[in-house]
């Protein structure tokens, strides 16, 4: 569905010193500053995939996004979209996508977003009897349909960006590009619009690419994830494998009612971290010894809680983000 | 075929953009008013200014008082149709090049030009359309128009409309190279400045410069000469060729701009 060879983006940007003086100078003189945002990049999503394009900021992620909405132009490389080069921009190519940006609005500020809806009916050509149908079931699905007739400037931020989601699927694209769709939201409106994508993903099938910083919008919807640093791809895999970039074991956190003893020969076999307070560990453990260990734990010490890790993949961008060199042995 | 299920579509989009043009405009009632009055105190002004230089001088050139009240409501008909259909997006195109919200305009599935160009309907200017079309009907039978040039006239205005249009969509593609559009669309204004008086107030190669190299005085000087006397037919055709000239000149440029697009960052 999504092919992309050695697609690379040069920007060029201008320096320009500060102050008056600083002006002056850019003004007549001006040192050009070339930037690969994105850097020979490969990839291959199958129909039906959802994948999750991670990195940190200015990786690359929202270039490679407008790039393969035929937006920009790419520098060199090839890419090719169900069939089509995004940037020859054919009319049936850009009926089969939609783009979604968390930092910016399709949706017209100073009116009802149900006039926007009927902009887009006519531009999609979509029928009469089909956009009724889709206006009723997103509206019921996302609990929108009373915000219909409200001016978009007056909605709150997770009620624009649900309207914003149903603007880009009233037209049943292919491939949705969803890029930084939860910025910003409470984590009940992230929670409903991941919900949203699950149960549209399994009812259309649609080819979704998803960039988030949000971990666990990652976690809730992509079992493939792909890492750009530096406009270059530094991992192409499954959610599975990158969770366990750190190691098979898991982190298991016990907090205790008091500072405990550290030289107990019970801690001694362990792979064991304490706090600073000694009154919190947290241990490494394969899955097969976390019964046995834990229920030892909860017999010898005075347990007060504990768990397990809840979101890996957190931990893991977090590493490779200190130190992207983890990577180069995957 | 093609063409006729093309043009239903873009026509049933440009209803949509009145509508939508309607309803925001209409947010905001007092503005809206406060518009209506504006644009009727320019169209005045401007055809009051020209009505009292002539109680004091008995030709401008070569045109006497009808002759050139009927330029100067020609070129206010045309100026109307602008201001009517295109002014707004100017503005707009030169802030969604900044802000990147060109973006979503790219991936509609139609003409980026069309949506760039005609997203914006201005509903404050439909009363003017009274008082322009009024006092071009007036001083068309001030000049004793037979049916040929009634006949011509509507033709003509859309015709100048369209060259007008296509010259600022010309100057306009600058945006996607200098992405500060406030020079550009003061520019394209002063272009349309220099269109607004007749052709023969210019000296021989201004003239020339405005008439064969960047075709502004074709807008309205020449469409009315051909009203004014039929035998001048050289300015209808001279319209025509610029207005396919321009069309497929904006075209690659558009094509080179959007090339040129990186989008503001997210």
């Amino acid at each position: 569905m999504i092919i992309t060879k050695d697609l690379t983006k040069k920007f060029v940007s201008y320096k320009k010193e500060e102050g008056m003086k600083g002006a002056f100078n850019s003004f007549f003189k001006r040192e050009a500053v070339e930037k690969f945002a994105v850097d020979h990049f490969d990839l291959n999503i199958e129909q039906g995939e959802i994948i999750g394009l991670l990195g940190p900021n200015g990786a690359g992620k929202t270039t490679l996004m407008k790039m393969l909405t035929g937006i920009i132009v790419p520098s060199s490389g090839t890419v090719e979209i169900a069939g089509h080069s995004p940037w020859k921009r054919e009319k049936d190519f850009r009926k089969k996508i939609a783009l979604v940006m968390g930092q910016k609005s399709q949706l017209w500020w100073d009116i009802p977003s149900i006039d926007s809806f009927k902009l887009l009916q006519k531009y999609y050509e979509i029928p009469d009897a089909r956009y009724n149908e889709k206006i009723n079931m997103m509206g019921e699905l996302l609990n929108v349909k009373d915000l219909f007739h409200v001016h978009v400037r007056k909605l709150s931020l997770g009620e624009r960006m649900k309207l914003e989601l149903m603007a880009s699927l009233l037209h049943d694209p292919q491939v949705l590009f969803l890029d930084e769709p939860t910025i910003g939201l409470d984590l009940v409106a992230q929670e409903n619009i991941r919900q949203f994508l699950k149960d549209y993903h399994a009812q259309h099938n649609t080819t979704i690419v998803l960039t988030s910083h949000y971990m666990a919008d990652v976690q809730a919807l992509c079992p493939h994830l792909v890492l750009i640093s530096g406009g270059k791809k530094s991992y192409d895999g499954s959610l599975e494998k990158f969770e366990n970039i750190l190691g098979h074991k898991k982190s298991v956190y016990f907090t205790f009612n008091q500072c405990i003893d550290k030289t107990d020969d019970f801690w001694k076999t362990q792979d064991v971290l304490f706090s600073e307070n000694c009154d919190e560990v947290e241990l490494k453990l394969d899955d097969h010894e976390i019964r046995e260990v834990s229920a030892a734990i909860l017999n010898k010490f005075p347990v007060v809680d504990f768990h397990t890790e809840k979101m890996p993949i957190e931990k893991v961008m977090k590493k490779i983000m200190e130190n992207p060199e983890i990577l180069s042995g995957v | 075929m093609k063409l006729f299920s093309e043009t239903k579509h873009y026509l049933s989009v440009y209803r949509k953009f009145i509508s939508t043009s309607v309803s925001e405009a209409t947010s905001f009632r007092t503005s809206f008013i406060l518009m209506i009055f504006m644009d009727i105190f320019f169209f005045l002004s401007a055809i009051l200014t020209v009505d009292f230089i002539y109680d004091h001088v008995a030709t401008i050139g070569s045109w006497k008082r009808p002759q050139l009240m009927f330029f100067i409501s020609f070129m206010l008909t045309v100026d109307h149709l602008h201001m009517l259909l295109l002014s707004h997006n100017f503005w707009r195109f030169s802030d969604d090049l900044k802000s990147g919200n060109l973006d979503f305009t790219l991936l509609r599935p139609l003409s980026s030009i069309f949506i760039v160009f005609f997203r914006y309907f201005k509903p404050s200017s439909i009363p003017n359309s009274f008082i322009s079309t009024g006092t071009l009907i007036y001083f068309g039978m001030q000049n004793g128009f037979g049916p040929t040039q009634w006949i011509l006239l509507p033709f003509l205005v859309i015709l100048a409309f369209i060259l007008l249009a296509l010259l600022e969509f010309i100057i306009s593609c600058a945006m996607f190279w200098l992405v500060e559009g406030l020079g550009i669309n003061f520019l394209r204004m002063q272009m349309q400045q220099l269109s607004r008086w007749p052709d023969f107030i210019y000296g021989y190669f201004t003239k020339k410069l405005l008439t064969f190299g960047v075709p502004v005085l074709l807008i309205g000087s020449g469409p009315v000469h051909f009203l004014l006397d039929i035998n001048n037919w050289p300015y209808l055709l001279g319209m025509i060729v610029s207005c396919i000239g321009c069309f497929y000149f904006l075209i690659f440029l558009w094509n080179r701009g959007l090339n040129h697009y990186d989008s503001a960052s997210s």
